[in-house]
């Protein structure tokens, strides 16, 4: 059963149409602070800002094609200490979301008093592209030229594949799948925080709409499709980088800048495993080390490092795709560790960021699993 | 009197004098555990895996905390521990004093081995030129007159055997340690000891006895001991089951149950047989899937807590079941395959073919009980088995003697291990006041490495003689290890294990100033404790010094490889040297102990343990939610058990040390093992803050309430309950048919286990209304009789008294109707045709136990609970009374159904279980802990949730996770989990396993 | 390098848990089974210690195979540390696979206390099979 309210959309004006709904939440004192990307000034970025102004909100620009980095983080800087103490509405992409999911469950976010606002996510463009893009385009062309993620070449590799572009936990979802945006938008609440919500700010929810149901459809539909595309572009990735040949050719140019692990909306340790005393070496360490094969590569233990961190975080990896845009020499992480992340996640048949219920793969077990390991 | 003495003689060396051995050490008495075998462990050592999960988990019997004071090790391989003295070879031969205060002769075998001097490398038996039979393995095959027990005996000392031996004097000139005396004399000892335990366990019963059977004639007939050995790894095939006559593997094999039990010259069911049959055939199943099994048997009494499900699992696994007893056994002389002659249920007679039969022989009493009987004046049995009173089942007839496991009658392991802890109590209970007196000091010395100081490392290499000599190249290993960073010395020190090596050895880590050492000799079982005292000597700390081991893991097992071993010696060195340059000094963590324990329900079972706590000096809080003591108990309306209960509850409201709160419930607690913190709140709403060192959770169970068989709508149907009642009263005159119906809300779907008690209590109440009324008719229809261990006595007597027993199977219950005021059973004899249909003027329900709601309690206090809502212990056989988190334990019905006898047991064992935490002011925790880098910590969670122990938590505040090292079982999966070393194993910390990697080739 | 396969002697490293399968490989000295000396074993206390991250080490840092061994399921001192050890070996391995990295080279294996000959026999058998692979590029890549 799905409750949601129709948005419509003036003169095809979406973006407007989406800011005054989320600004009405403000206004009608449903919340007090939100989490929302508004347009940089300078005009070539998009950035997420913590909103305590009702004003700022026109500013917002949710569609944009820009991701600077996964908002998980900037969640997790807020509220790892402390709760927010006042309603804080948050607005994410799916990936966002999925991502926030994750970090709740290892206890780096807290949830309390936020309100997650989802959004069905047409894809972002690498932050250096957008530029180009907003010289010439606004969100809501981008928007009205429908998701078009296989197509558009210039979406990021993660957006591309990408297998939830809708928000899969929300107390709010701007639902846009299957509709034209240009004339209604979705407003769908998918909790009781997000049905009170919608109450308060003077919305009447209808049940089962026929837009719902069209999304739903869409949904269904496209989910269907990426599992085919996925399949495809898993088996090419194999083709192109598996193997420890391919995949020493690919990590070549790895600095270990660990840039990758520091955008990634997981890796949530303090500190990394890879700056800690197991890496501090005496020079005796390191000449012996080079010992062995006669050279060693500095700075070492690269692919160690990779294939740690995959074995660390391969389980609740969202596919955002933060990895890849952060490394400075385009190694294309996004797909070596989206084909890992969904393989490990299928064997303990885990969808990061389906639900809070579902306990991490590595706190768990059952006695009936995986048995022919360790057996002759 | 005399002042008490705080030590035990304990006699057998099994599971049963092992446990109640580390139950005393750990509670402060000094222990002598004896056995009149070369080494310890029993029958239990014979097998190898058991119920419930067809593995060992045999080191579950070691201590929890101040573990470091014990071997960390398989109990198979080394059990030491500073309160416990191990003499085997040895048997009392004089008892004088009294309780508290006894005088023990022993005579102690001489080995003809020199105990200190034996390593234990076996060359002396590879020249023996004797054979016989090795009774480890039950005659399958054979060994030396000088030999171990098994392949790693405990203690692992070669013996000879005085009687086979001809002095040939071979092993005596092989001997590369001269540890070889063949004239050193018996000895006596003289043990001043303040309580006496018989764990002397059983024998099987001799089945060539039982002359149509044909064992000892027939090669293919055999015991379940020596099918265990068939199957055991470390048995004479190496695990694979091979006929004896051909050696081919069986493909039909029988197991015959009741060999030697439930017949007239022994009237009770020796109680193992029928689990030891289903784990058999379980295997058996497992291993060979095509092989057919069948148990010939009377009744499958798997009556233990989950061992109706092990019953089902067996047969679902394939495994056929006949109802019948087999009256011969005959030989095909050609094939050696055995022809089976039976009479089923139905009367028809069977005969059919086997390849191989197995006789679940009896157990019967040790051969040497009866002299000791003697000579510690305790009376024994009809058969031999030690006499103990109903409700104190290890008490024996004399003051201060003790008994345990099967020396008093048919235990399985898991009631062995019980009764055990029980006696342990027992015995404490006697010399509570000696407690700490006779123990074992343990000496602390002054550890000189400082977290700081650059590591120096000397290194020792122990050449075994030639055992590691003729393998590994010496000159190369030594000069490779020498060019090691932070290495001071590398030495070549002839015999490792040696009183004179050990001396230099000590001289030379105070002279090179060394302040870690690497010992390269055999496996750490022989002489940890011995290499470890003697470096504590000259300041090295356990934590500072390492075993390499370059016999059992390098010379015995890559003879012929010499270059290849030379450098896994190498590098086995270098990978130690690593590990250790960067090992830090490990102390252990202190704390205190409230002495004192908290008891949650008053029934028989938590007055039984607060008793016996209040007895050994601890205090005990009991807290009953009703206004009334006594629980369960109440409901017994015979005498005897009556005034028993009476009694107890009269002694727990006058022992000071107890403090009862009626109407009263615990709403809270925190804290962990040693320092509980509960929250009482009574009925008037009153709240009272208590501290505790330990729980014991005794809440109880439910009477199962019965919708079946008209219960509730026809007044003649009735539970054996009241029936219970209404006989102690006498009301049944006008009954003159009675009809009692088993398993009434048992070993069914909704409740898949046995209850246990239901048998013998219908069958106590249906001879009380013959022996009223011998005219009135008296059915009692049924799936299994339960009547285990000597309770097989009333069943006999039952069936004497004219009581008729009607079994029905499962899925075809009896059918209760009324019509014309007439109360009609009708039944299906599985052996005839048709039904058998019984009109009846009272129909007696025989319902068991249902759990208690426990969840509230469960999850307050973090505990789990099994499919059928009772609290899950630890481990079914050795740790029974034990709860996953520490210093909690379950006893009675709140763990499953028992009966009052046995209820007592499992109460004085959970007692001792929580005086083995209270006895100490101090507990402390193992050095190898896991610990936490506050600094990288990111207060994930991860830690905590993957930790079996609940030993870790969240400080939420300081956004840190936290050890509870007293919890801390120093398993490291924490460290595992923690994506970026913030949680840490002592010792074995990311950064050494990294360095030993890198060290590896 | 110029090794043959027939020569070639493979590195291996082995973490043995203290409770069963480090007591099986006593045993299997204890009755002096033959087994090759290409697995340098180090003691953990049990299966659950064994991080996969050791696992990847040992076979990025010269390993030709790495294995863990432990107690059977059911059995764990630490009661669940082999079913915890068993999903991450599964992860591992899978991850390996995903890569194309050689899985096989990942081995786990339940060795009980008394199955000392079992022991002897898993030596021989993972000392073989990695043989037959040959060296493992992971293992001698100085590029990686």
């Amino acid at each position: 059963m799905t409750k949601s309210v129709t948005l419509s959309v003036k003169d095809g004006k979406i973006r407007e149409a989406v800011n005054s709904f989320l600004k009405e939440l403000f206004n009608k004192k449903t919340i007090d602070a939100m989490l929302v990307p508004l347009a940089h000034p300078a005009g070539t970025n998009v950035v997420q800002a913590l909103v305590t102004k009702a004003v700022f909100v026109d500013k917002a620009d949710v569609f944009a094609p820009v991701m600077p980095v996964n908002s998980a983080r900037l969640i997790q800087s807020i509220t790892r200490l402390t709760t927010v103490d006042r309603k804080t509405a948050v607005v994410l992409r799916p990936c966002e979301m999925r991502a926030l999911i994750e970090l709740a469950k290892l206890k780096q976010v807290q949830l309390d008093k936020l309100v997650l606002i989802g959004i069905d996510c047409p894809g972002a463009y690498a932050v250096n592209n957008y530029p180009k893009f907003a010289a010439e385009k606004k969100s809501d062309d981008f928007v009205k030229a429908g998701f078009q993620w296989a197509e558009d070449t210039m979406l990021r590799t993660g957006c591309q594949i990408c297998e939830y572009p809708y928000p899969l936990t929300a107390d709010i979802t701007i639902g846009m799948l299957g509709l034209d945006p240009s004339k209604q938008i979705l407003i769908q609440a998918n909790s009781a925080q997000g049905e009170e919500i919608l109450s308060k700010a003077g919305m009447s929810l209808e049940i089962d709409s026929d837009l719902a149901q069209k999304r739903q459809t869409a949904i269904t539909k496209f989910a269907g499709e990426i599992k085919e595309r996925r399949k495809e572009f898993f088996e090419k990735t194999k083709r192109e980088i598996g193997g420890i040949e391919k995949l020493s050719k690919v990590f070549a140019q790895c600095i270990k800048c660990q840039n990758c692990r520091q955008a990634c909306p997981v890796c949530y340790c303090r500190e990394c495993f890879f700056i800690s005393p197991t890496f501090e070496l005496d020079a005796d360490r390191y000449l012996r080390q080079a010992e062995k094969k006669g050279a060693l590569r500095m700075p070492s233990d690269t692919l160690l490092f990779h294939l740690t961190r995959m074995n660390h975080m391969g389980n609740s990896c969202v596919g955002c795709g933060a990895c890849e845009e952060a490394c400075p020499n385009d190694i294309p992480l996004l797909k070596i560790f989206q084909l890992a992340g969904s393989e490990v996640q299928e064997l303990f048949s885990y969808v990061p960021g389906r639900s809070l219920e579902e306990s991490l793969p590595a706190t768990a077990f059952k006695e009936k699993e995986f048995e022919q390991i360790g057996e002759k | 009197m005399q002042e008490k003495v705080g030590a035990v003689l304990v006699i057998g060396g099994g599971v049963g004098g092992i446990r109640t051995a580390f139950d005393l050490a750990e509670s402060g008495f000094k222990v002598y555990l004896t056995d009149r075998s070369p080494g310890i462990g029993g029958t239990l050592y014979q097998l190898e895996t058991w119920f419930p999960d067809n593995q060992c988990e045999l080191c579950k019997l070691l201590p929890v905390f101040n573990r470091d004071e014990c071997s960390q090790f398989c109990l198979r391989r080394d059990l030491s521990h500073p309160n416990i003295e191990l003499i085997p070879n040895s048997s009392v031969t004089k008892l004088t004093g009294e309780p508290g205060n006894f005088k023990a002769t022993l005579n102690i075998k001489s080995r003809w081995v020199i105990e200190e001097k034996c390593t234990a490398c076996g060359l002396c038996a590879g020249v023996c030129p004797v054979e016989v039979d090795d009774e480890f393995n039950r005659g399958l095959q054979k060994r030396k007159a000088i030999y171990v027990r098994n392949p790693q005996s405990v203690p692992n000392v070669y013996s000879i055997d005085h009687e086979n031996c001809t002095k040939c004097g071979k092993c005596v000139t092989i001997c590369p340690t001269k540890a070889i005396a063949l004239n050193m004399p018996d000895t006596k000892r003289e043990l001043a000891v303040g309580a006496v335990i018989v764990s002397s366990g059983s024998n099987e019963f001799d089945v060539s006895r039982i002359g149509q059977y044909g064992y000892g004639r027939y090669a293919n007939v055999l015991t379940n001991i020596q099918l265990e050995r068939l199957l055991a790894n470390t048995g004479p095939t190496g695990g694979e089951l091979l006929r004896p006559s051909d050696k081919k593997a069986p493909n039909k094999i029988a197991i015959l149950q009741c060999v030697g039990s439930r017949d007239t010259e022994r009237n009770y069911c020796s109680e193992v047989c029928c689990m030891y049959a289903l784990k058999e055939s379980i295997m058996l199943k497992k291993q060979y899937p095509d092989t057919e099994v069948t148990i010939f048997y009377m009744d499958i009494r798997a009556f233990g807590k989950d061992y109706y499900r092990y019953h089902l699992r067996a047969q679902d696994s394939g495994v056929k079941f006949a109802r019948c007893r087999v009256s011969r056994i005959r030989e095909n002389p050609k094939s050696k395959n055995l022809f089976l002659l039976a009479r089923a249920e139905d009367g028809k007679s069977i005969s059919s073919e086997y390849d191989m039969v197995v006789l679940s022989a009896a157990q019967c009493p040790s051969p040497h009980l009866s002299e000791l009987g003697k000579i510690l004046n305790i009376h024994t049995n009809q058969w031999g088995f030690v006499e103990t009173p109903e409700f104190y089942p290890t008490r024996t007839s004399h003051n201060g003697i003790f008994v345990s496991g099967s020396a008093s009658g048919p235990s399985d392991i898991c009631e062995t291990v019980l009764k055990s802890s029980a006696a342990a109590c027992e015995a404490a209970t006697v010399i509570s006041s000696a407690r700490h007196q006779s123990e074992t000091k343990t000496s602390e010395h002054e550890h000189k490495a400082e977290q700081d100081e650059e590591a120096k490392i000397a290194i020792f290499v122990c050449h075994c003689g030639e055992e590691i000599g003729a393998v590994v190249d010496f000159e190369k290993t030594l000069a490779s290890t020498k060019k090691l960073l932070n290495v001071v010395t590398v030495e070549d020190v002839g015999f490792l294990c040696q009183k004179e090596t050990l001396e230099k050895i000590k001289r030379s880590v105070t002279k090179t100033g060394a302040n870690r050492v690497i010992m390269a000799a055999c496996a750490p079982y022989h002489y940890y404790r011995l290499f470890n005292d003697t470096l504590n000597e000259v300041g090295i700390d356990a934590s500072m010094w390492q075993l390499v081991n370059f016999r059992e893991e390098l010379a015995w097992v890559h003879k012929d490889k010499r270059d290849l071993a030379t450098a896994k010696a190498q590098n086995l060195l270098a990978m130690a040297v690593d590990r250790l340059r960067t090992q830090e000094t490990l102390t252990a963590q202190v704390m205190a102990v409230t002495p004192k324990c908290l008891i949650v329900g008053g029934g028989i079972s938590g007055l039984t343990s607060a008793l016996f706590l209040a007895e050994q000096g601890f205090e005990v809080d009991i807290v009953e939610r009703t206004g009334e003591l006594g629980g369960h108990s109440r409901q017994i309306y015979f005498d005897s058990p009556q005034s028993f209960v009476k009694g107890i509850i009269e002694k727990v409201n006058n022992n000071l040390k107890i403090k009862i709160n009626l109407n009263s419930e615990v709403i809270g607690i925190s804290g962990n093992a040693g320092n509980y913190k509960a929250r009482i709140k009574s009925t008037d709403g009153k709240i009272a803050e208590t501290n505790h060192g330990a729980i014991i959770i005794a809440t109880g169970a439910k009477d199962y309430q019965p919708t079946e068989y008209l219960y509730g709508k026809d007044k003649r149907v009735i539970t054996q309950h009241e029936l219970q009642k209404r006989l102690a009263e006498w009301k049944l005159d006008k009954a003159s048919t009675v009809v009692m119906i088993q398993c009434v809300g048992s070993r069914n779907n909704a409740h898949p286990y046995c209850n246990r008690v239901c048998c013998s209590e219908a069958i106590a109440n249906a001879i009380k209304i013959k022996e009223k009324s011998p005219d009135t008719q008296v059915f009692i229809l049924n799936r299994d009789i339960m009547t285990y261990g000597f309770k097989e006595q009333n069943y006999t007597k039952a069936r004497e008294a004219g009581v008729l027993f009607q079994r029905y199977e499962a899925g075809k219950e009896p059918e209760v109707n009324t019509s014309n005021r007439t109360l009609t059973v009708a039944v299906n004899d599985p052996g005839l045709p048709g039904k058998l249909e019984i009109e009846t003027d009272l129909l007696v329900l025989s319902t068991g136990y249902v759990a208690e709601d426990n969840q509230t309690l469960a999850k307050m206090l973090s505990l789990e609970l099994t499919a059928d809502g009772f609290f899950k212990e630890v481990d079914t056989k050795f740790r029974p009374v034990d709860t996953i988190i520490d210093g909690i334990f379950i006893t009675g019905l709140a763990n499953a159904p028992r009966n009052l006898g046995e209820k007592i047991i499992e109460a004085q064992a959970a007692a001792q279980r929580t005086a083995n935490l209270l006895s100490r002011d101090k507990i402390k925790s193992g050095r190898v802990i896991s610990e936490v880098d506050a600094h990288r910590c990111s207060c994930c969670g991860i830690c905590v949730e993957v930790c079996p122990f609940e030993a870790r938590y969240l400080d939420e505040d300081n956004k840190v996770a936290v050890v509870k090292e007293i919890l801390c079982q120093g398993c490291g999966i924490c460290a595992t989990a923690c994506p970026n070393g913030a949680a840490k194993l002592r010792s074995l910390k990311d950064k050494q396993v990294f360095s030993m990697i890198d060290a590896a080739f | 390098m110029a090794e043959t396969k027939e020569q070639f002697e493979p590195k291996i490293i082995g973490f043995l848990c203290n409770w069963c399968t480090g007591a099986a490989s006593d045993l299997a000295g204890t009755t002096r089974a033959q087994y090759p000396p290409n697995v340098h074993p180090i003691r953990v206390m049990c299966s659950g210690t064994v991080d996969p991250v050791y696992m990847i080490k040992a076979l990025l840092s010269g390993a030709d195979s790495v294995m863990m061994g432990g107690c059977h399921p059911g059995d764990c001192h630490y009661v669940s540390g082999n079913y915890k050890a068993r999903r991450r070996v599964a992860m591992l391995k899978q991850i390996f696979k995903s890569l194309g990295l050689d899985d096989n080279r990942v081995w786990a294996r339940w060795i009980s206390a008394s199955e000392g000959p079992e022991f002897a026999k898993f030596m021989n058998q993972i000392t073989e099979e990695t043989r037959k692979q040959g060296p493992s590029s992971m293992a001698n890549d100085w590029a990686i």
